[in-house]
């Protein structure tokens, strides 16, 4: 132990040591020469005489070295040249291995690096693991309104102000917070386009480390003056402007309001939230530009609206848990400032919680269970890729037990042998890792296009070290495989003939039916898993929608500034709707509040006829709507009317429902002139009944629904207007444009597609994930394919002789033929009995993915089951065809 | 005048040596050491001198010597060599393995 230390410290100091014993041999000769001088020698002679007396200094000097060193460097070049020289040899093997391996390693590098850059890294700012963003639990306080993506992210102006100050636990606390829930209209330029816009604080960029591309970032002064000025994201800037800074100076519409450019971001820096942001402002006090579009009073005026996310910086050696403590009763005391000073009784008190802010942030936790079922797919590729890769390497080793024997027979000792196959499987891990690494650079630059991610995936310092730790535990593995083999070469097999090898090969093909079984056993888990994922999609798809989604166009309109009050916001609006009805090919026209099958909705307790319905769930959601909403979407009415023009703010209020809310509240009695409300102040009489439709996504059960009247909910703001077409939705876009530029010409339409599209977007994720899942089980089999395939072709090849003796005394054909292939059956149907439980057990895991389809679907399990065992013969059937056309004349001749 | 015959020190006995001479002299420098070796055996011992120093930089690692580096009375820097607790111990154990060694040839020689 100490000797190891000593060596360490000779390794540190090593040009000490060597000046230590050059001048120490120095000495030595000139002592020697002196003395030898002494007794009458010429000095030239005593030198020369010394000299010889001490030997060859270089060479003593090497050796000390030796002595001190581990000859490491030395031998592990040697290692690996004659590593390099025998996988040469044998090119085929070599190229095998190390594709297999790069298969397993890029797979996983590929999927870890999208858990890096979903989960994992920090923001692109210095020191990002000081970042966090604030949460408030379980919640608002009560009393208090919220608005936001996250319930618990947003926080009120003044809450905000009283947090900024608490310096013992942030260096900053930084404010950010959309001017809408999606893009809003800007304008450079005569055209108007949609940006996301967000109002930060005065110290956003300064708190969190993030500089000017150009001209300048935001100050504390231009929060406090509500500067109109703005700084433009890196990425709208290099889109829109080709990244000239000569847009400094220049002014941004911000619906409708002017705003000078003064800067752009840094490179890289995209705001602390998953989309990024494309321009920035300081926070504003004007209510027409108010957080997240909303149409109430100004966050500044009203201290108990809750609508600011926060992200902070812990001041420097603070931990989380000691920040949380630290403000834990500030915060409570800021929280209930306007609420009476503490908690309701029986409230729980408000707590602030800090979340390191890592990967994509808050969004990042939907992406979580389907990225740990991936990088649970991959491990077991690369278990599957590394069996592979270890029978491949165990058949090469048994076939070069004779070149051991002799090796060790001639005085080579055997932890240099095995060291030497340590360095072989080194050399194959690492190329595995370099090939691995560009596929994986490859697939995730496929896959962000494919999954339309804006997070970037590049590989960073994270990915290199995880595929580094995964190539050394790869060459570990067969590392450990060798070691077996060379332990058991015993020295007289030089000389014996190869039948001698019989017992080994028992063992060794013992191990490798053992790895194929397990092998078969993984490949058919993730062949169900696959399966279940894609029957799932399929429902997804094919699900009834209880509308046709087919020839409608919706688009987002953000009002301008000028049509504040409802009134002239709903003149406008009809005249959207007038003009828009007039392009020729357009059937019918409606309004809705949240667009349909994008997720937002409105969720409140039922009130009905004056109270809240019996029974545990009294939840619904509703939309405020436009006329001739379900005409327009083919909703089929079961019963009253639809909402007409004349349902207007001053006509009586009224309601339509859908089929489950009259299941659910009214226990199928008759639900027209029953009074339905989401708030105790406004009643509104129910006319109609309609089929249930999906409102936020396709993935959602029925669920009680009300709509209303949108001039009857008033506090009007973004609308969605949904045109029914004769034809193809996106071929009206122009003339659309063209009515709305003629009413507005600030005015974007937002996010245009066709509500089919906008379905789909509600699954994109489960397209992903099902194609992804399709596409490695798929690589999966097709390596326990071949770990099979090679098992069995092995086996054939060793037992050449022995097929041509069987042959000889008068065995048929047909007979070895399903010999062989008896084996790989065997094989494949015990990994089947031992995968089909392992698939038992893990799909319930996957059940939450799951859409019409049951974790442990009885057909999606045999037809999974009846395609390994189809591909498994298939692979078993070539060798099996080899044995069975072996020439028994020439297989006795074999060894 | 030297002596007509010199030996080559027998195969892995130098670090007995080198341990027995610190033993009785204390601090000694390479040179000394040979020397030493060399006049304690009535120069019948010829220490490769040389193959002195992969030897004493082994047994430094081995933590059986330790070095400093000091003047000689000529006031040259040398590297003075030391013995260790351990460098005694392991003195003893060669001695002792020696000591079979030499007996059991001794006896292998002179056949009773």
């Amino acid at each position: 132990m100490l000797t190891l230390l000593r060596r360490f410290e000779f390794l540190f100091n090593r040009r000490r040591y060597l000046d230590d014993l050059e001048a120490e041999m120095h000495l030595h000769r000139e002592l020697r020469a002196e003395l030898l001088a002494r007794q009458g020698i010429a000095p030239d002679d005593a030198t020369l005489a010394a000299n010889r007396q001490f030997g060859n200094t270089t060479l003593l000097k090497e050796d000390s070295h030796r002595v001190l060193t581990w000859n490491l460097l030395e031998d592990l070049f040697k290692d690996l040249r004659y590593s390099l020289r025998s996988l040469f040899a044998n090119p085929l093997f070599a190229v095998i291995a190390v594709l297999t391996l790069a298969l397993g390693i890029g797979a996983n590098t590929a999927i870890f690096s999208v858990i890096n850059a979903v989960l994992l890294r920090g923001l692109p700012v210095a020191k990002p693991e000081q970042l966090v963003y604030l949460h408030v639990e379980p919640g608002q306080p009560d009393g208090a309104g919220q608005t936001g993506n996250n319930s618990n992210a947003s926080f009120s102006e003044y809450v905000f102000e009283q947090l900024r100050t608490q310096h013992q636990a942030f260096s900053t606390v930084a404010a950010y917070v959309p001017l809408g829930f999606n893009k809003i209209a800007v304008r450079v330029g005569p055209l108007p386009e949609e940006a996301s816009v967000e109002m930060v604080s005065g110290d956003f960029f300064s708190g969190l480390g993030a500089g000017a591309t150009c001209g300048r970032t935001l100050s504390l002064a231009d929060e406090k003056n509500h500067a109109a000025i703005a700084v433009l994201g890196y990425g709208f800037w290099n889109r829109r402007f080709g990244a000239a800074c000569s847009v400094v100076g220049k002014t941004v519409y911000v619906k409708g309001i002017p705003f000078a450019i003064v800067g752009v971001g840094a490179h890289g820096f995209s705001g602390v939230e998953p989309s990024p942001t494309d321009i920035w402002i300081p926070l504003q006090i004007n209510p027409a530009l108010n957080a997240w579009g909303n149409q109430q009073t100004n966050y500044y005026a009203d201290p108990l609206w809750w609508c600011l996310p926060l992200i902070g910086r812990l001041a420097p050696g603070v931990t989380i848990q000691q920040a949380q403590a630290s403000l834990a009763s500030a915060f409570q005391r800021a929280a209930y400032e306007h609420l009476g000073g503490k908690p309701k009784p029986g409230e729980t008190p408000v707590k602030l919680v800090l979340v390191p802010a890592r990967g994509i942030g808050q969004g990042g936790d939907d992406y979580k269970q389907p990225l740990y079922y991936l990088s649970a797919i991959v491990a077991v590729i690369l278990a599957i890729a590394c069996g592979n890769v270890a029978m491949l390497m165990a058949a090469r080793n048994s076939a070069r037990q004779r070149e051991f024997s002799i090796r060790l027979a001639i005085g080579g000792s055997q932890s240099r042998l095995f060291r030497q196959l340590l360095a072989e499987s080194l050399v194959l891990a690492a190329s595995g890792a370099i090939l691995g690494w560009f596929f994986a650079m490859a697939f995730t630059k496929v896959l962000a296009g494919w999954a339309g991610m804006e997070a970037n995936l590049a590989p960073d310092r994270t990915v290199t070290l995880f595929t580094g730790a995964i190539m050394i535990l790869v060459a570990l593995l067969f590392g450990l495989a060798p070691l077996l083999t060379v332990r058991r070469v015993p020295v007289g097999l030089a000389l014996k003939d190869s039948s001698a090898t019989a017992f080994q090969e028992k063992t060794r093909s013992r191990s490798s039916r053992l790895i194929v079984v397990a092998q078969v056993a993984l490949g058919l888990v993730l062949a169900i898993s696959a399966g279940l994922l894609t029957r799932s999609l399929g429902n997804l798809e094919r699900a009834n929608l209880g509308l046709k989604s087919d020839g409608l166009l919706v688009f987002g309109l953000s009002p301008q500034l000028g049509t504040v009050n409802d009134q002239k916001k709903i003149a406008f609006y009809t005249s959207v709707i007038n003009k828009l009805r007039a392009i020729p090919g357009v059937l019918s026209v409606t309004l809705m509040g949240n667009r349909i099958g994008s997720g937002w909705s409105n969720n409140t307790t039922t009130i009905l006829d004056g109270k809240r319905p019996e029974g545990e769930k009294a939840g619904m959601r509703w939309n405020s709507v436009g006329a001739d909403f379900f005409t327009t979407l083919g909703v089929p009415l079961r019963e009253g009317r639809d909402f007409r023009d004349s349902d207007s703010l001053a006509a009586p209020k009224v309601a339509i429902v859908n089929e489950t809310f009259v299941k659910r509240f009214l226990k199928g009695r008759d639900a027209i002139g029953h009074i339905v409300s989401y708030t105790p102040e406004v009643a509104f009489t129910i006319v109609g009944v309609v089929a249930d439709s999906k409102y936020r996504g396709v993935r959602e059960d029925p669920i009680p629904m009300a709509y209303f009247p949108y001039p009857q909910v008033g506090l009007i703001g973004d609308m969605h207007v949904e045109l029914r077409t004769a034809g193809s939705p996106p071929s009206f876009l122009p003339e659309v444009r063209k009515a709305i530029a003629s009413l507005a010409p600030d005015l974007a339409l937002l996010q245009p597609m066709s509500q089919s599209a906008q379905f789909a977007a509600s699954i994109t994720q489960d397209v992903l994930v099902s194609r992804l899942a399709q596409f490695f089980s798929a690589l999966a089999i097709l390596l326990v394919a071949s770990g099979l395939y090679g098992t069995l072709a092995y086996s054939v090849s060793r037992r050449t002789s022995e097929f041509g003796v069987r042959m000889a005394i008068g065995c048929e054909r047909p007979e070895l033929l399903w010999m062989v292939l008896r084996e790989g059956l065997m094989l494949s149907l015990l990994g089947i009995v031992v995968g089909a439980p392992a698939a038992f057990a893990f799909s319930k895991y996957l059940d939450s993915q799951l859409f019409g389809l049951a974790p442990h679907d009885p057909l999606t399990f045999g037809l999974a089951v009846v395609g390994v065992l189809s591909v498994c013969i298939a692979a078993g059937l070539i060798p099996a065809f080899r044995a069975a056309s072996i020439d028994p004349i020439r297989a006795l001749r074999y060894e | 005048m030297p002596p007509t015959t010199r030996e080559e020190i027998p195969q892995g006995t130098l670090d007995l040596l080198i341990l027995k001479t610190l033993e009785r002299l204390g601090e000694r420098h390479g040179f000394e050491i040979a020397n030493a070796i060399q006049a304690c055996s009535k120069d019948v011992l010829h220490v490769e001198e040389g193959s002195l120093y992969p030897a004493l930089q082994r047994m430094m690692l081995k933590g059986w010597l330790s070095a400093e580096w000091g003047k000689t009375a000529e006031n040259r820097r040398a590297r003075y060599y030391r013995l260790t607790r351990d460098g005694r111990k392991q003195l003893i154990r060669e001695l002792a393995r020696y000591g079979r060694v030499s007996e059991a040839i001794g006896r292998v020689l002179q056949p009773a």
